[in-house]
């Protein structure tokens, strides 16, 4: 028996001091604890001893999602797009594209920053305008990643930031398996868990975003892109996880 | 005796409660049910600074050991076209009051005075502040800051919460002093608050290299479908809410239907004259109006929020204090111009002006004696217009001590007579437009005296 589950003995130890608290606990307390060797003790299961067959958890939320602070955003953008400094992937972005990026400090209110000369506080939660926000950059980091890690002029595996993972050769479509496996490692990198944890339709819903683009970029009429199809579908794929709520929301 | 009176007494409380308890969500749902049908928008418009009330609504032409009136000594009075000098003191000239009906004014009151049968100004308001953040929210919300903090919602957000209905902004802010506080007001109603159409625009502005607009409108329509799958297994579900409602309105944001409303350049073209675009004082806030007339004819809004700035003359910007308010309301005036040429964009042979109901308010007014720059300081007065089919228009009502421009009793409340305050004309709007003020007010009564009969 445990000495803690004896009262009485603890009280007189408090009482008597340390010595007699010992004496008896073990003459008072220690009957069914036989002294055995550690070496002969059992394991077993938690669930197998009487009390404990179900261990009850709490989970839930205790509080609404919050927003992520907008320089944790930010900071997320830039180590997921290469560990640059902000004005080097503001240059990166700009460079080449027409419309595609403009300059962060053009978003800073609409991402929630505070504006204190305008004594307007830190926005708490999202609005439209700065999903139409999250939208413009997320369009815009995609796209150049998918340009450098997927285009003709693809980076090594190794040296790729977002996309790290061999594309099926041209004429291969892609199955849910190997849709998933390369998902995979986009949803880890954003979101930073596996998506064999996420909700089931998690898989159904982006593999069907990336087939329904890829089929409308691989129709005679799907205009003039710089892309190919499967690096504009995984472009909107990435566009999914990089606006996800789970990206923004905590 | 007093045993059965307590009981009688408890017996009483606990009906009360219970009838509250039935009856309050049964009679806020359908409120709610009722009010979501407008076909009302609402307009707020903040004049930022403090404005000088003597120059346009309260006029003062008479020199006491308070008052300085405003005078060619001061005042730049040459872009003043309403101002007809008046004898002051020797040289130095005041102006000569512009009556109109029972109203009169200053030459501040610019192109609005051609409206003066629509106004229903309300002077001699109590604000009790004279620092700028408190004059500024007490104004939209009613309240006084709480250690710097807005503790209620602005007017603009209540309306919106109470009648925003199926529109897809429910509340624009422009720089307004808007609060979205409290834990019963609708994810849906939360304000977009912005600067400047600009800044919509640019963040609606996509490249077109990798995906077009198809593509990412079924980006937009699976994030939806992402929060709907977190939103069932979520026990708290406001943020999520939040966010699936906000994708669908980006999603309408970057239909070719609203564009234009977006665009400054197609704004700038919509509506208003070039040189009110190009106004000294008001003509980049100009877009702003113009952006509201839009998105009413095209019935995208509830309630919109405005600021115009610059009121903040403590020295000698005070100068061309008259001039900014001059082409405030200048502005406004062409606002109502616009709206009475706008058909309304749900009721059949309606005219939009017809259903618009305009505030405006100011953080305080500014000292009657001019302080030793040349300017005017804070004082804890303030006029406030309304311009609504709801109210009495060419009224007046409160008013400020002849000596010293201090509010005076404009009535008696329940509180005893008083002068008229900032809550009371937020409930009288929130009433006027079918909403129990109570919802949103803590404090502020009804002044049925500035409303017309229903």
């Amino acid at each position: 028996m445990n000495v803690a589950l004896c009262p009485r003995m603890a009280f007189r130890g408090v009482i008597g001091g340390f010595a007699f608290f010992a004496i008896g606990a073990l003459a008072g307390c220690s009957k069914a604890a036989p002294a055995e060797p550690s070496s002969n003790l059992e394991t077993v299961p938690v669930t197998s001893i009487p009390g404990h067959e179900s261990l009850l958890e709490d989970t839930s939320r205790k509080s609404e999602a919050r927003l992520i602070p907008q320089e944790t955003l930010i900071r997320n953008y830039l180590s997921i797009f290469g560990g640059l400094s902000p004005i080097d992937l503001q240059t990166r972005l700009r460079a080449g594209s027409t419309n595609l990026f403009d300059s962060w400090t053009d978003y800073l209110g609409a991402l929630g920053f505070p504006n204190y000369e305008s004594d307007l506080p830190r926005a708490s939660r999202t609005n439209a305008l700065m999903l139409a926000s999250f939208e413009r950059i997320g369009v815009a980091l995609c796209d150049k990643a998918a340009e450098a890690d997927l285009g003709k002029n693809a980076r090594a595996l190794t040296d790729r930031t977002v996309f790290r993972f061999e594309m099926p050769a041209a004429a291969a479509p892609l199955d849910t398996q190997g849709f998933t496996q390369r998902f995979d490692v986009l949803h880890r990198t954003f979101l930073s868990y596996p998506v064999a944890l996420a909700p089931s339709d998690r898989v159904t819903n982006f593999f069907a975003l990336y087939k329904d683009i890829l089929a409308r970029h691989q129709a005679r009429d799907a205009g003039v892109f710089t892309s190919t199809p499967a690096q504009s579908a995984w472009a909107a794929v990435c566009y999914g996880l990089v606006r996800h709520p789970e990206f923004h929301l905590y | 005796m007093l045993h059965q009176d307590r009981r009688h007494f408890l017996q009483l409380l606990s009906a009360g409660a219970l009838s509250r308890l039935v009856a309050g969500p049964i009679s806020r749902a359908l409120a709610a049910e009722s009010a979501a049908a407008s076909d009302d928008f609402f307009v707020f418009i903040h004049c930022s600074g403090g404005w000088d009330v003597t120059l346009w609504s309260d006029p003062r032409t008479t020199a006491t050991s308070v008052i300085d009136p405003p005078s060619t000594e001061f005042v730049d009075t040459a872009r003043l076209r309403l101002w007809q000098d008046a004898p002051l003191d020797g040289t130095t000239k005041t102006f000569e009051p512009i009556v109109r009906g029972n109203l009169r004014f200053g030459p501040g009151i610019g192109g609005l005075v051609d409206f003066a049968d629509r106004l229903t100004l309300i002077n001699g308001v109590a604000m009790n502040t004279v620092s700028h953040p408190d004059g500024t929210y007490y104004s939209s919300t009613g309240r006084h800051l709480s250690g710097g903090r807005p503790v209620a919602p602005s007017a603009d957000v209540c309306v919106a919460d109470a009648l925003a209905g199926t529109q897809l902004f429910p509340v624009v802010s422009f720089r307004y002093p808007t609060a979205y506080v409290g834990s019963s007001l609708s994810p849906r109603c939360l304000p977009l608050q912005v600067d400047t159409v600009d800044t919509i625009a640019k963040s609606l502005l996509r490249a077109q290299t990798t995906t077009n607009e198809t593509d990412r409108d079924a980006v937009n329509l699976m994030l939806s479908a992402e929060a709907s799958t977190l939103l069932g297994s979520s026990a708290l579900t406001t943020s999520l809410q939040g966010y699936k409602l906000q994708i669908e309105t980006l999603r309408k944001m970057s239909g070719d239907s609203l564009g234009p409303l977006f665009s400054s350049s197609a704004l700038k073209a919509a509506n208003f004259t070039p040189a009110t675009y190009a106004g000294r004082f008001q003509g980049a806030t100009a877009v702003n109006f113009s952006f509201a007339v839009e998105a009413m004819k095209r019935n995208a809004i509830r309630s919109i929020s405005l600021t115009c700035g610059g009121f903040d003359t403590h020295n000698t910007n005070y100068r061309s204090h008259g001039e900014n308010q001059q082409e405030t309301f200048d502005l406004v005036a062409s606002f109502l111009r616009a709206l009475d040429g706008a058909p309304h964009p749900t009721k059949a042979g309606a005219k939009l002006t017809d259903h618009v109901h305009i505030l405006i308010t100011s953080d305080f007014c500014r000292t009657p004696n001019i302080n030793t720059s040349g300017g005017r300081d804070h004082y804890p007065n303030n006029t406030s217009v309304i311009i609504s089919p709801k109210f009495r228009g060419g009224t007046s009502f409160g008013s400020s001590r002849a000596s010293d421009l201090l509010p005076q009793n404009s009535g008696t409340f329940a509180d005893g007579p008083r002068p008229v305050a900032p809550p009371d004309l937020l409930a009288t709007l929130l009433s006027s437009a079918g909403i129990d003020p109570r919802r949103y007010l803590r404090d502020g009564e009804v002044v049925s005296a500035i409303l017309r009969a229903p």
